[in-house]
């Protein structure tokens, strides 16, 4: 790699740790910046019940008795620790928490997202190929449809229909409680309570890189070599998967980026609505429990998460488009 | 378009058009759909198709003020970034860049529960979240009129740059931002539908996310309910963002240069 390659890497990094930074410093802020004592935030409502001694107490173990900047200073040490502190409403730490759910959610979201993006990716490349055909309309129809769709409302349906109307499928959780499975049967329980959380993500994450491919799809199509490889005599099919969908699929890498916070977003609600034991479901209970420092912690590793996707994703793109590498 | 249109007639004709209050309770809870509760009735017993016609309001609302707050800001960051170019336009696109790596419903959901429940503290922080897009599509559209000949004489005559910017560029970008306003607010619906479906809309009014979050709550989709409670509400959700959405684009199409000449080539 040469020079110019690094700096598009350091301003990116630097941008990341921008973000990061913005991040750290909005949850140190917030709960010191808003009415009433911090103490509220930091340590739960039942501080107004205390006498003053114990609330002293609370203050200065939560080092809210020293000045701000030294307050600043031991939450960034331990951040960097790992130490996310303690859930008031479960007295448990905040890291490990995190860490229980968040293998459920890379699993979902995961699957989801090469899921959406391989559906997304042919259907709108077969889209346009058949441009203005009933079949280019009805999916975009279709895909319009799921965009502007809520995607909590769209579980609820499939909840309905599916698991509680048909009966096919799981609807709580991730694992049947009570059971001891091994081996198969543990695969098996596990795929069944994927499938609907799996199914209600990906319908809303398809149409984003179907509309994306499509379009960028015609506009390859109508380029010189297409014409060219035509003349050829290249065969129909080989033009389409070996000419333009290799071309077209460029943008689907950038989409593909700005997604990651929507997919998070999505994975939030789709998580509570299933009671799916991921981040996003554990973001919803924080709600709920106004367990302040949890939100604060799941916040911040969502948007860890999201950064390291982003990182991810601008590592990948060199490697399918030669233009960026040269330049 | 007619759909927005039937909407919004719902919405503000509320009083004249919906066959209930929907704060009252008028029959007993759970009842199916019949000639008098035309969607039946909710767990405390309110008709639920009232409720839907009232939803309409906060619903339209939220998601238009939000987005007009939204490309407000988004708008002027974006005529200041492309006018003045140089140092300025650098540093507001890096902030740009910014706002749209942060995972955007954690940070509202994090911002709403710490603020409290209420639809303005709602508004404020969408709009304080979502003006990066806006910002970036009218720079580029900014960027095309700052090289146009009556700008540039404007700026020959001497006029002072805060005026250029307000006679002059203002008014060609406002098409474009009417076009962002719609999209904006298409996804602000949609953010405030997932607020308060996650219990953190305001409970002094309903919008169609909180009747989705009373559903939920109560299970309804356990029952053969929610043919009546869940499916309506949702659609209406889906009709206003569709609506706003494809408006949206079909006015962001004539207008935004970067679109035009992708079509084009």
């Amino acid at each position: 790699m040469d020079s110019a390659v690094w700096r598009f890497f350091a301003g990116r990094g630097a941008q990341y740790l921008l973000v990061l930074a913005l991040t750290v410093a909005l949850n140190f802020a917030l709960p010191r910046m808003m009415p009433g004592s911090p103490l509220v935030f930091l340590a739960g409502e039942d501080v107004g019940f205390l006498d003053a001694e114990q609330r002293a107490q609370l203050y200065a173990l939560h080092g809210l008795d020293q000045p701000r900047w030294r307050q600043f200073l031991t939450y960034v040490a331990n951040l960097a620790r790992g130490e996310l502190g303690y859930s008031f409403q479960r007295g448990r730490p905040i890291a490990a928490m995190i860490g229980e759910r968040l293998p459920w959610t890379l699993l979902l979201v995961g699957l989801s997202l090469v899921i959406a993006t391989a559906l997304g990716a042919a259907l709108g490349a077969l889209a346009a190929w058949r441009r203005g055909s009933a079949f280019d309309l009805g999916t975009l129809g279709v895909a319009v449809f799921f965009e502007s769709a809520p995607p909590f409302w769209l579980g609820m349906i499939l909840i309905a229909v599916f698991g509680a109307g048909l009966g096919w499928l799981p609807i709580f959780g991730a694992a049947t409680a009570g059971q001891a499975l091994a081996g198969w049967a543990l695969l098996v329980d596990r795929a069944r309570h994927l499938a609907l959380p799996l199914a209600t993500l990906t319908l809303i994450n398809v149409p984003g890189t179907l509309l994306i491919t499509r379009y960028s799809m015609l506009s390859v199509l109508g380029e010189q070599y297409i014409a060219t490889a035509r003349a050829k005599g290249v065969r129909e099919q080989d033009v389409l998967r070996r000419h333009a969908t290799r071309n077209a699929l460029l943008p689907v890498a950038t989409v593909f980026m700005l997604n990651l916070g929507y997919v998070a977003s999505g994975a939030t609600v789709v998580e509570t609505v299933f009671s799916y034991p991921g981040v996003g479901r554990l973001l919803y209970e924080a709600v709920l429990n106004r367990d302040y420092p949890v939100l604060q912690g799941t916040f911040l590793i969502i948007t860890v998460s999201v950064i390291a996707a982003n990182i991810a994703a601008d590592m990948l793109y060199p490697l399918l488009d030669p233009r960026v590498r040269r330049r | 378009m007619l759909l927005l249109g039937a909407l919004a007639l719902a919405a503000t004709l509320a009083p004249l058009v919906s066959p209930y209050d929907p704060e009252q309770t008028v029959a007993d809870p759970f009842l199916p759909p019949s000639r008098e509760h035309l969607l039946g009735t909710n767990d405390v017993g309110q008709d639920i198709l009232s409720e839907l016609i009232y939803g309409a309001r906060i619903s339209l609302t939220v998601g238009s003020l939000a987005a007009a707050l939204a490309v407000g800001i988004g708008t002027t960051v974006g005529v200041v970034a492309g006018f003045s170019g140089g140092w300025t336009d650098v540093v507001l696109m890096r902030i740009v860049d910014l706002v749209l790596v942060i995972p955007f419903l954690p940070l509202v959901i994090l911002l709403a529960a710490y603020l409290g429940p209420s639809y303005w503290n709602i508004i404020i922080v969408i709009g304080v979240l979502a003006w990066a897009r806006p910002a970036r599509v009218t720079r580029s559209q900014v960027l095309q009129v700052r090289s146009l000949d009556y700008v540039e004489a404007a700026r020959a005559m001497g006029a002072r740059p805060v005026r250029v910017m307000a006679r002059h560029v203002l008014p060609a970008v406002l098409p474009l931002a009417m076009a962002q306003f719609i999209v904006a607010a298409s996804n602000a619906i949609l953010i405030e539908a997932s607020l308060a479906f996650l219990g953190l809309g305001d409970p002094t009014a309903k919008s169609w996310g909180t009747v989705l979050y009373y559903a939920q709550v109560r299970n309804a989709f356990l029952s053969g309910a929610w043919v009546w409670w869940v499916l309506p509400p949702g659609l209406l959700i889906t009709a206003a963002t569709l609506g706003f959405a494809l408006t949206g684009l079909s006015l962001e199409e004539r207008l935004n240069p970067r679109v035009r000449r992708a079509r084009a080539s």
